[in-house]
């Protein structure tokens, strides 16, 4: 459940799908590749470009051979699909993790106060 | 071994060096190239021979990388790394080493090369890992259509904010701001007002006073029941807002 400290991904993150994936942390998963082979593993990380990475995977390559590697990463460029397992709650997830996001935003760091909200300019 | 054309001579990078690890064997589609150092670099992957020639791997190439530490696939730890793209070693048929994959000599799919770094201290496979994952991070895929990367600004940037004292946000009407919230931002917006509209009808009954300014913009998209005001109950009473 590792928040990124870099702004430019929290956003990312927050306005995509990619935030359900972060939640999947400890999960074990299966990834399927763009070249059709798949990866089953427990989810280390995920970043805010879909770059996954696991570890004690079970790898099947696309010629179907199956091997075991400790860790393993993967570009989100090379990522098919991954299966969310059947006992997430998938929007639990989602807003556990945009909580996380959101104390980091406005609480996070320094000890002043924060608003919640910009102010508005009133007519 | 044979020429391997793709091996060229070139100095080893110097700046943004995550990871060197020296006395490191190389093999391709289960060819060893030999020993050097492997350096991960921020900019690229690059290998040396001793002897001074290499080969470097740019990252936006690179779809995966692993470390191997069965040994009854692969007799060595190593540090697997698969490639788009065709190297001039590979060959399209024959017997392949070790039982090892051979590639895929399909002509409909895209063609990968397999490497194996293969260091002799077998400790360092996390710190060289570690360090490729961090420095595929720095080269996201240019070609991502899938999602809107523009930001400008949207994230609500306290730092940035508290510099800037002076900047307050204009304000949007009722529209145009709906449009620029989250759905967990319009969650929030729901519950204010829901707030808010409890707060109305007592706020303007204590003041005793309702203009058509104000019934209108409580309106907006808004149930609000408000109770009946009796003009001026509470003329003389000091109200904070």
């Amino acid at each position: 459940m590792e928040i990124s400290h870099s702004v430019k991904e929290r956003t990312i993150a927050e306005n995509s799908l990619v935030i359900l994936l972060q939640g999947l942390h400890g999960h074990v998963t299966t990834v399927d590749l763009r070249d059709e082979s798949t990866a089953t593993g427990r989810v280390t990380n995920v970043d805010a470009f879909m770059n996954v990475r696991l570890a004690e995977v079970t790898f099947t390559d696309r010629q179907g051979t199956v091997s075991h590697l400790d860790e393993f990463f993967v570009t989100g460029r090379n990522v098919r699909y991954v299966h969310i397992p059947d006992q997430v709650d998938i929007r639990a997830t989602i807003e556990r993790q945009l909580q996380a996001i959101h104390r980091i935003r406005y609480f996070g760091g320094r000890d002043k106060g924060r608003r919640e909200f910009p102010r508005a300019k009133h007519k | 071994g044979g020429a391997m054309s793709f091996l060229k001579r070139f100095l080893p990078p110097a700046d943004g060096v995550r990871h060197q690890q020296p006395d490191t064997e190389v093999l391709l589609a289960g060819r060893s190239l030999g020993a050097g150092t492997l350096y991960i670099a921020e900019s690229r992957l690059s290998w040396l021979e001793n002897s001074g020639v290499g080969f470097s791997l740019e990252y936006p190439t690179i779809s995966l990388h692993a470390v191997s530490r069965d040994l009854s696939a692969y007799p060595w730890e190593h540090l697997y790394i698969m490639v788009n793209g065709k190297f001039e070693e590979e060959t399209k048929e024959g017997p392949v080493a070790e039982g090892e994959d051979k590639e895929d000599s399909d002509d409909d799919v895209e063609p990968i090369a397999e490497f194996r770094f293969v260091p002799s201290d077998k400790s360092a496979l996390e710190a060289m890992f570690s360090a490729m994952c961090e420095c595929q991070a720095l080269h996201p895929d240019p070609d991502d259509d899938d999602s809107d990367n523009d930001y400008e600004g949207e994230e609500y940037d306290v730092e940035a904010h508290e510099l800037e004292q002076g900047d307050i946000p204009t304000f949007y009407t009722y529209e145009e701001g709906l449009s620029h919230l989250t759905a967990e931002g319009q969650a929030t917006l729901e519950r204010l007002e829901g707030m808010l509209a409890q707060s109305v009808s007592s706020q303007y009954n204590m003041a005793g006073v309702r203009t058509e300014d104000s019934i209108r913009e409580f309106e907006d998209g808004m149930e609000v029941d408000i109770a009946p005001v009796v003009a001026g109950q509470f003329e003389d009473a000091e109200v904070d807002h």
